[in-house]
């Protein structure tokens, strides 16, 4: 009896470690999934309205480097997890500086998103200006095998 | 039993005998740094990155010593596992210190399963474990080259273009790992008189070695060497023998592959079809010329083979080309020490192991000489 019960106990501790383990993994997986978001500064039509491009915009993803598009640029970052922050640094034709800060989440399926800067700037809804990307097929051509990266130090082709 | 008495040469010899392995190899890199012509500093950023990069997958050899099981060839079925994993987070685009733990978490089944079929052979090869290991490694690397090749694609899913070869299926022969490149390494990296240290890698390193510490101590560890030192009587005294051995290589496997991940963060891209073989030996080997044996390996020999063989192979192909003017001397050298070293530490056990029954005899005569005198 006693012994059935340490065994009982051992079964559930096991479990237990299995299913802990488990979700760590899923944890990870949330956390870690790499997404690429593409920063977009190109004119967009929504609801009958054209968002003009900016001549000159500022747009930083999370705490990152600023990155600087003109008109019909585009530019990449890529995060790691789901809920990310875009800040847009632009200027009307007041020459007044504007600061438009936009939390958002990737869904965990898409590997690259687009944001367009002339709608995050309108305060647009977050469907808007925030969509999946399929890359075209010819980007997907699978680029040349890597070098081998090996512990040898020295080249033997001197 | 009283000591036996030796003469100051005898006493000598067996020092040296006792360290060949390593007093050779300290002969070696002394004479290849001077032809080679680095600066310390240089070598001194080498072996930090290589003890760093190579000290958790040798570590993960000390159990099946322990254990009686010899070195463990077989540590290249934890390598394969800890590859499926990584090629699985990159698949799923997996970065940095999440995408190392998931490869992990995903190469422990694996391990656990290729370990446990591997000491279930083991025990059916009791005092042949380490050619038996040798050949398991070469029969599941054909079954992990039919999955990656044949498997990965058409059964299982892996999308990733830039992961499978053109023709539809299998993995290409090289895998970036630009998402978990130095991932580890990059966490706590600090300066010190201008080298790099990767210090969360060597904190890792660390916990392992206490783990080590901790395990020998513990009830495993403790029937692990009952075991190591006579089967017969661990079994006599209630020790589970085959069961202690099974989880000796499970553990050893599991932490192989952990090893693999750590080793493969660093070098940032995973030679799908080679990678795993070439560890196992120079794994091995790194072990021996710290001075470990067949049956008697310390943390210690880990970290003072590491220094000394990567140091080899650091120096020897620029020492070959100053010397005779051609690099590919270093390198024929290197191999041919790689593998010469496990020779000799091979064949320094057996000669040992005579000589250890030779002075156990002429104790035993000593001692019965002792008595005889006493008695007149």
């Amino acid at each position: 009896m006693e012994n059935k019960r340490a065994l009982l106990k051992r079964r559930i501790i096991q479990l237990a470690v299995i299913v802990l383990v488990i979700l760590l993994g899923v944890v990870m997986f949330v956390v870690g999934k790499e997404h690429t978001i593409l920063l977009d500064n190109k004119s967009i039509e929504s609801g009958g309205v054209t968002y003009n491009a900016f001549q000159v915009v500022e747009v930083q993803v999370d705490g990152r480097d600023k990155l600087e598009l003109g008109p019909r640029d585009r530019d990449k970052e890529v995060v790691m997890g789901q809920r990310h922050k875009v800040t847009v640094t632009y200027f009307d034709k007041y020459y007044e500086e504007h600061v438009v800060v936009k939390k958002f989440k990737v869904p965990i399926s898409q590997k690259m998103v687009l944001i367009s800067l002339p709608a995050v700037a309108a305060e647009l809804d977050q469907s808007v200006w925030l969509t999946n990307y399929e890359a075209p097929t010819l980007l997907n051509i699978p680029k040349d095998e890597e070098p081998i990266v090996s512990d040898d130090l020295i080249p033997l082709d001197f | 039993m009283s000591e036996l008495r030796e003469t100051k040469g005898e006493k000598f010899f067996n020092i040296i005998e006792k360290n060949a392995v390593s007093i050779l190899f300290l002969i070696i890199c002394a004479v290849g740094i001077a032809f080679s012509g680095y600066s310390l500093g240089y070598l001194g950023q080498e072996i930090i990155t290589r003890v760093a990069r190579n000290s958790f997958l040798i570590i993960s050899l000390l159990i099946p010593i322990m254990a009686g099981m010899g070195l463990n060839f077989g540590m290249t079925l934890g390598a394969m596992a800890g590859q499926i994993g990584l090629i699985f987070i990159s698949d799923w685009g997996i970065a940095g210190i999440p995408g190392m733990v998931l490869a992990m978490i995903i190469s422990t089944p694996i391990s656990a399963l290729l370990g446990w079929l591997c000491g279930k052979i083991l025990n059916m090869a009791k005092g042949r474990e380490m050619v038996t290991s040798y050949i398991i490694g070469f029969f599941i690397n054909g079954i992990y080259q039919l999955i990656v090749l044949y498997g990965m694609g058409p059964v299982i899913p892996i999308k990733d273009p830039a992961l499978v070869l053109p023709r539809g299926y299998g993995i290409r022969n090289t895998v970036n790992l630009i998402g978990i490149r130095r991932a580890l390494d990059d966490v706590l990296a600090i300066r010190v008189f201008g080298l790099s240290i990767p210090l969360m890698t060597f904190i890792v390193i660390a916990l392992l070695c206490l783990f080590m510490v901790w395990f020998k101590k513990s009830k495993l560890g403790q029937d692990m060497r009952a075991v190591g030192q006579d089967m017969e009587v661990a079994r006599a005294a209630g020790i589970r023998v085959e069961h202690t051995r099974i989880v000796s290589i499970v553990i050893s496997t599991i932490l192989a592959g952990y090893g693999m991940i750590i080793y493969l963060q660093n070098m940032g891209t995973l030679n799908t079809y080679n990678s795993h073989m070439q560890i196992g030996m120079f794994s091995i080997a790194a072990l021996l010329v710290g001075g470990a044996s067949v049956n008697r390996a310390s943390i210690g020999n880990v970290f003072l083979g590491v220094t000394l063989f990567h140091l080899m192979f650091i120096v020897s192909p620029m020492a070959g080309k100053n010397l005779i003017g051609q690099a590919q001397l270093g390198e024929f050298f290197r191999v041919f020490v790689s593998y010469g070293v496990i020779t000799l530490a091979l064949v320094l056990y057996e000669i040992r192991k005579r000589r250890s029954r030779t002075r156990a005899g002429r104790l035993l005569a000593q001692d019965q000489l002792d008595a005889i005198k006493e008695e007149q």
